[in-house]
């Protein structure tokens, strides 16, 4: 919009002028005329000491001499001709997001943004320097390409000078800057460093600035939010946030609250404090806990009775990762089984995890023939793991263990909560799991992959090979698997009978001819299911013989390395390693509610060409996820999709590339972002830029008392012809000093 | 034994799925031996574990080869006698070396642990089976003897010594070398026991028993019991005891 080329002026150049030489250096011009000069001073001193016809001698001799350098020299007239130029002048606008804040005078706010304020100012330029070539750019991080409407958080002058003069032909007269000054670069301390920066990024042009703001609007804001160190799951880690507040007179404290955004549930508030602002300042340090690892969203709000300007900015969504140090497991087993050995060996074996195990040992009915006290057995803390211990696991195995008879099933809506939030969740088949451990219709069942009979035959007693699904080929789940055991697997001798898998859940065994017990009981019946609910995951393994892939004849053909490439595989996508997703997902840029967003997608090859995107916004009362569009792919076989103009807040985005499980990932959509965070305009770094460079600096009001740049004539032919030829000069000089050497023979001198 | 055989009934009526991963006493034969007697031993074995403890037993007797594919089928087998086995073929040694490098337990049970013959044949066997293994002294807090009852000292028939001697890799137990007659403590006769036990008989085969199903336990949940979780109350118990 600002990017038009001011028109050119042009005017023809005709005066002529006049040079001793138009071929000879100037050390050589210059030592005839010296030559001359001396030559002259000679004949004077002479001529003073009582010369005889001494006028003569001196006429003659002055006239030899120039006649004589007139024919070393051969005096010309150059004539140019060539276009006057207006002065050139390029005017960089800043464009970022920040140029949207409402703009102030010196008496306050009025009813502009700074970005409208910054287009009159251009226009007002344009007929303050009417006569002179204007090139308007925009610039955010760096110079933008016209027409681009994405506008970046930060404002980079150096890099921006740079750009803008390296693109430019000549040199501009001048630079005219239009911003509110609160720069990326240069910032800091005016010092000589700073100065020198700046005037190298200058090339020596001189840098006009235009304010577009002037005082500080009245608003108090998040302005910083910074982690000290990473975050690790379970371990307390601080979140140190700067709060700003304007007019600082006016402030005097305000409360700050942390809260983590879920999906599909109220975000839970993690921390809060108080900021007491001082000189309108004020910096807080609060502590938190993430039990949950991966991607995690933070909303961080401001609450203060001080009147604000820009609410916006009182909010800010803040997108986490949490990494995991330890996996910290609950392994519960109903009985203890050859299945749960090979389990629990293969935990063990991992360092990274914490493993908790509790084994039901004994039952009411056993005849343990002992005291209590003779036997090593402790009660099942069945409360004590599933209320005040859940949300410090990373994930939790059941195995075969019967629900009711150990109490198991009044925990089972913390249980389904645990996994909505974020927790990783395995059912492991038995006599006494799935159905007839009474898990169907429980809140339990609503987190698992498959719908659970609850009535009939609630076991599968017939031995069986499962078998790989199209899905279970292609999930990276089971890559390492079928990498060592290929397609077969061992025959299991039966399996808890399940209903079909949920919408969204995806099957990677299933049997080879039973049929599902309960929701689509057309199609088979899975062995083996994976779900994705709310933030965290479940697993569904319906046989308890996957021990075989470790100790049997199977498990010998791979020297047990099967069963670890099984329950690596589910564990590394129960928790979300990146080694068992179908896709990364990224943000193209920072993500601002209410324009265009592009989210980058790498897939794993070989998975199909089939990809969607959805996006589901976090929070409570959300109902249907958002599909995005794709866009044409990017380079190296990313793909792009597009989530239009949506609304501020934090969001889940599901990948799903074929029929390979979903990859989920969470963003942050803000209003203002960072470019919001503080409102405060910095009029004393443009007046500082001027000064340095040697420009003035004035506000959008003053357009006209910048000064208008110079014209510059460049010649276009140039024509040169000499007073006399060269050859009437030499006989000019041979007749003088022949007629001066006549004179002084005359009076007796030679 | 009303319990003994509701617990047998419910091992059968689960039999297939949910007995797959059930504690099952095979019994290793080097040559064709009569083990009738053993095989009494083995099945008592998973009743009591069964009648005494949530474990699943197979009580079905199984006697395998170590030559045999089925060596390789389940991760626990007994291997008794009362006099020196003799050499082990290669094929046995081979298996033997294949069964215990995968994670498979054996148990050397020693009939007639005064003589000592069977016993130290195993060992010089085994010995070639894992050359660069040596037999170590199990320490009394070995989780063996804590697994599910908390037992003094091994415990066999035969009183004999009051520790025993393994095989262990890492943390784990590969070869348990009893001089204790563990199976003759076990072995039935029809409605009885089939042999008498060296001395206080009650008591010494309630004893024996516990230290079966301790060792039962430890196949299925191998470390379980040394837990952190469990040390302070099993500390505590070992106090008052």
């Amino acid at each position: 919009m600002f990017a038009v080329p001011a028109p050119l002026v042009t005017g023809w150049f005709g005066e002529g002028r006049y040079r001793l030489s138009d071929d000879l250096p100037t050390w050589a011009t210059a030592l005839v005329v010296v030559l001359v000069v001396l030559s002259i001073l000679l004949l004077w001193v002479e001529v003073r000491r009582g010369h005889p016809r001494g006028l003569w001698v001196l006429m003659t001799g002055v006239l030899g001499t120039f006649a004589l350098a007139c024919a070393v020299l051969r005096p010309v007239h150059v004539k140019l001709k060539g276009r006057t130029i207006p002065g050139s002048v390029i005017v960089l606008v800043d464009s970022s997001h920040r140029m949207d804040l409402p703009a102030t005078d010196r008496f306050g706010l009025i009813e502009q943004s700074r970005r409208e304020l910054a287009r009159g100012a251009v226009e007002d330029l344009r007929h303050h320097l009417s006569g002179s070539r204007i090139v308007v750019r925009e610039f955010d991080s760096g110079l933008l390409d016209q027409g681009d409407a994405k506008k970046g958080a930060t404002s980079d002058l150096l890099a921006a000078l740079g750009q803008a003069l390296g693109e430019s032909a000549e040199l501009p007269s001048s630079i005219v800057v239009v911003s509110d000054g609160r720069l990326a670069r240069p910032s800091g301390t005016v010092d000589d460093a700073w100065t020198s920066a700046l005037r190298a990024a200058a090339q020596g042009v001189a840098v006009h600035t235009i304010g577009v703001s002037q005082a500080y609007p009245a608003d108090r804001s998040l302005r910083s939010v910074g982690l000290t160190g990473s975050a690790v799951a379970h371990q307390p880690f601080r979140l140190e946030i700067e709060v700003g507040c304007e007019p600082s007179a006016a402030c005097d404290e305000a409360e700050v609250r942390v809260k983590e955004l879920l999906e599909r549930q109220e975000p839970q508030v993690l921390s809060t404090g108080r900021a007491k602002f001082e000189q309108g300042r004020a910096l807080l340090s609060l502590e938190l806990t993430l039990e949950q690892a991966g991607n995690r969203a933070l909303l961080i709000e401001l609450t203060s009775a001080t009147p604000d300007d820009v609410v916006q900015n009182d909010r800010r969504i803040v997108p986490v990762f949490v990494r995991r140090d330890r996996l910290r497991m609950l392994h519960v087993a109903g009985r203890p089984t050859y299945d749960v050995r090979a389990l629990r060996k293969f935990l063990k074996s991992d360092e990274s995890i914490d493993l908790v195990s509790f084994f039901i040992l004994r039952t009411e009915s056993d005849q343990v023939q002992a005291e209590q006290e003779e036997l090593a057995l402790i009660p099942f803390p069945v409360d004590e793991l599933f209320s005040e211990h859940l949300s410090s696991f990373d994930a939790i195995i059941l195995q075969d263990i019967d629900a009711p008879r150990y109490r198991l099933d009044r925990y089972f809506g913390a249980l389904r909560d645990y996994v909505v939030r974020g927790g990783g969740l395995i059912l492991v088949g038995g006599p006494t799991g799935f159905s007839s451990g009474g898990y169907a219709g429980s809140p339990l069942e609503e987190v698992l992959p498959v719908y659970l009979p609850r009535e009939g035959e609630l076991i599968v007693r017939k031995a069986f090979v499962p078998q790989f699904t199209e899905a279970g080929r292609v999930a990276p789940i089971l890559k390492p698997l079928r990498s060592t055991m290929g397609e077969e697997l061992p025959e299991m001798s039966g399996a808890n009978a399940l209903g079909s898998a949920r919408p969204g859940a995806l099957v990677l065994w299933e049997h080879p001819s039973e049929l599902a017990r309960a929701g689509a009981m057309t199609q088979r019946m899975p062995v083996l299911a994976v779900y994705e609910q709310g933030d965290g995951r479940s697993v569904a393994i319906s046989v308890d013989g996957s021990h075989q892939l470790r100790f049997g004849t199977v498990g010998a053909k791979t020297g047990g390395r099967a069963h670890a490439d099984l329950w690596e595989g589910l564990l590394g996508w129960l928790m979300r390693d990146p080694r068992y997703e179908s896709a990364q997902l990224r943000l193209d840029g920072e993500c601002l509610a209410h324009r265009d967003q592009t989210l980058l997608v790498d897939p794993i090859p070989g998975l199909g060409d089939d990809i969607q995107v959805r996006l589901e916004k976090l929070g409570a009362g959300v109902s249907d996820s958002l599909p995005l569009q794709q866009l044409e792919p990017g380079a190296g076989g990313t793909r792009r999709f597009v989530a239009r103009q949506i609304p501020e807040g934090g969001y889940a985005a599901r990948v799903r590339v074929g029929a390979a499980p979903p990859t989920r990932s969470v963003i942050a959509c803000e209003d203002g972002g960072e470019a919001w965070s503080d409102s405060r305009p910095d009029p004393e770094r443009l007046e500082a830029i001027a000064r340095a460079t040697g420009g003035t600096a004035v506000t959008a009001g003053r357009v006209s008392q910048l000064p208008k740049s110079t014209a510059s004539f460049i010649a276009t032919h140039r024509e040169s012809r000499p007073w006399l030829e060269a050859w009437v000069w030499a006989t000019l000089a041979v007749s003088l000093m022949s007629l001066h050497w006549l004179v002084r023979r005359s009076v007796g001198h030679v | 034994m009303l319990c003994g055989l509701g617990a047998l009934g419910w091992s059968l009526s689960a039999h297939g799925f949910g007995e797959e991963g059930a504690f099952h006493a095979r019994l290793l034969s080097i040559r064709d031996e009569p083990l009738d007697t053993e095989l009494t031993a083995t099945r008592r074995w998973a009743l009591e574990l069964t009648r005494r403890t949530s474990a699943p037993g197979k009580l079905a007797s199984f006697v395998v080869e170590p030559k045999s594919n089925e060596l390789l089928k389940e991760p626990f087998l007994v291997w008794v006698g009362d006099k020196d086995p003799g050499e082990l073929d290669q094929r046995a040694v081979r298996g033997l070396r294949q069964y215990l490098r995968m994670g498979g337990i054996l148990v050397v049970d020693d009939r007639d642990p005064k003589k000592g013959a069977f016993l130290r044949g195993a060992r010089r066997e085994i010995g070639r089976v894992l050359p660069e293994s040596t037999p170590v002294r199990l320490d009394r807090n070995h989780v063996l003897f804590k697994s599910f009852y908390i037992v003094a000292r091994p415990q066999g028939r035969v009183i004999g010594p009051d520790s025993v001697e393994a095989i262990v890799s890492g943390k784990d137990v590969q070869v348990l070398f009893l001089a204790h007659d563990l199976l003759g403590a076990l072995a039935r006769q029809g409605e009885t026991w089939a042999l008498p036990m060296e001395e206080g008989e009650a008591n010494a085969r309630e004893y024996a028993i516990r230290f079966a199903v301790n060792i039962a336990m430890y196949v299925l949940c191998s470390d379980y019991k040394d837990d952190q979780v469990h040390a302070p109350f099993l500390m505590r118990r070992r106090q008052e005891r």
